[in-house]
């Protein structure tokens, strides 16, 4: 397929030395999900050359609606999506080096992927593991874009370890109980909106058209016809611990690590998050409840039956989640709920 | 006097699209602990600040005229 990139290659600021570059790159995606699908699916066919696609959960029916890798057989397969990703990227462009691992983006996993990667695309759907990838970017000097997205809202951010500030000077701490899109729901265009964001930086930073590169944070409200770019020129903290003039990483320490602990012959795991969430009982239950899901609680805590398992959430943020021994399945019922 | 819009879900805690009240003097995390009280919304520590569309810490002063935007950084991908 000779002509494969012709018509990217026709416009101006990529060329041929553009595809040249980026063919000869290699593109992190954490995670598989809506912006993951949609990520991969464009830089696969824009001709990257080298994708990893890291994920822990498994294809499920309400992932249809907007996470477009996938179809109702791998729903039935119950395939993991990084191996269900794999497999559709690999038929939409042979040329491209895929690789799916099906796991937790922990910070180790992050390091060991960090030789040799030229950008890394945030596709999680959670702030620890954004704040790790901030950290894992700042330490080995690798791009990143941040991108997501909650009912008809979106946002994105390039971050450019050395230029730009990032996502540590913003946030400063993990934000606490976000909406997401097991609660807040989600529409197909919000995705869309933050993909196209996310995939024209990265095109950008990929053939080194660095002047062109997004430096205002960019967000969108698709159904209330909001949109707002906000200059960060001076959002940059000189005593920022992840890329001020003394750099400690701290979210690649295991203090800042929600702990997961296997309950011996329960059964169930138990989440504690690094720090206390201050968790607004009545409102999680308001709004499990309103995914169809039988709750009851006291003031003290909330308990859940989630299909095959028990979800238990007590007021500090701590939860126990019955009927499974497999840390990254709690873990991603957790953030699916508490973002 | 200020304008200050709510974005995303803080919409729908206030109740308004955007507020106008007099912030100036105030710095964005008192004006932040302010709004929240007057319209009984959760904590908008996290929120991030936009002054006039540059992003703003929390002990930036606010000045007469200025428009605040609260932007709630969201974590669903």
């Amino acid at each position: 397929m000779n002509d494969r990139y012709s018509r990217q290659t026709l416009f101006p600021p990529i060329g041929k030395p553009g595809q040249e570059k980026i063919s000869s790159k290699h593109v992190v995606m954490i995670g598989a999900g809506a912006l993951g699908s949609g990520n991969a699916e464009v830089l696969v066919r824009a001709g990257v050359g080298r994708l990893t696609i890291i994920d822990r959960d498994y294809v499920e029916g309400s992932n249809l609606q907007r996470q477009q890798l996938y179809t109702e057989e791998d729903v039935a397969e119950k395939l993991p999506k990084a191996a269900a990703a794999e497999k559709r990227l690999k038929a939409i462009n042979s040329e491209v080096e895929i690789r799916g691992i099906i796991g937790d983006a922990t910070p180790e996993v992050l390091a060991e992927l960090a030789e040799g990667t030229d950008l890394i695309i945030d596709s999680t759907d959670n702030f620890e593991t954004r704040m790790a990838i901030n950290d894992i970017a700042q330490k080995y000097k690798i791009p990143w874009i941040y991108g997501a997205c909650v009912a008809s809202f979106g946002m994105s951010f390039t971050i450019i370890p050395g230029e730009t500030p990032c996502l540590n000077c913003l946030l400063k701490t993990i934000p606490i109980q976000g909406l997401t899109c097991d609660t807040g729901g989600i529409i197909g265009p919000a995705v869309q909106m933050v993909i196209a964001h996310q995939t024209a930086e990265a095109l950008k930073v990929l053939v080194e058209d660095w002047e062109a590169v997004r430096t205002s944070f960019v967000s969108f409200d698709l159904w209330r016809n909001q949109y707002s770019s906000m200059k960060m020129s001076r959002a940059k903290d000189p005593h920022c611990l992840s890329c001020g003039d003394h750099p400690e990483y701290p979210y690649l320490n295991a203090d800042y690590r929600a702990k997961t602990t296997i309950l011996c012959g329960r059964d169930t795991v138990q989440i504690r998050p690094p720090h206390q969430r201050g968790v607004n009982l009545q409102e999680m239950a308001g709004r499990i409840k309103a995914l169809g899901y039988d709750v009851k609680g006291n003031p003290y805590l909330i308990s859940a039956e989630m299909g095959p398992n028990r979800f238990v959430l007590f007021q500090d943020g701590r939860a126990l989640i019955h009927g499974t021994k497999d840390t990254a399945q709690a873990k991603s019922l957790y953030n699916r709920l508490l973002g | 006097m200020n304008k200050i819009l709510f974005f995303a879900h803080l919409r729908d805690e206030a109740g308004e699209e955007s507020i106008s009240l007099d912030a100036e003097g105030k710095t964005v995390e008192e004006l932040k602990q302010m709004v929240a009280e007057q319209y009984q919304m959760k904590r908008l520590d996290s929120v991030m600040t936009a002054i006039n569309e540059e992003f703003a810490p929390g002990d930036e002063v606010i000045k007469a005229g200025d428009v605040i935007a609260f932007i709630p950084p969201v974590s669903g991908g």
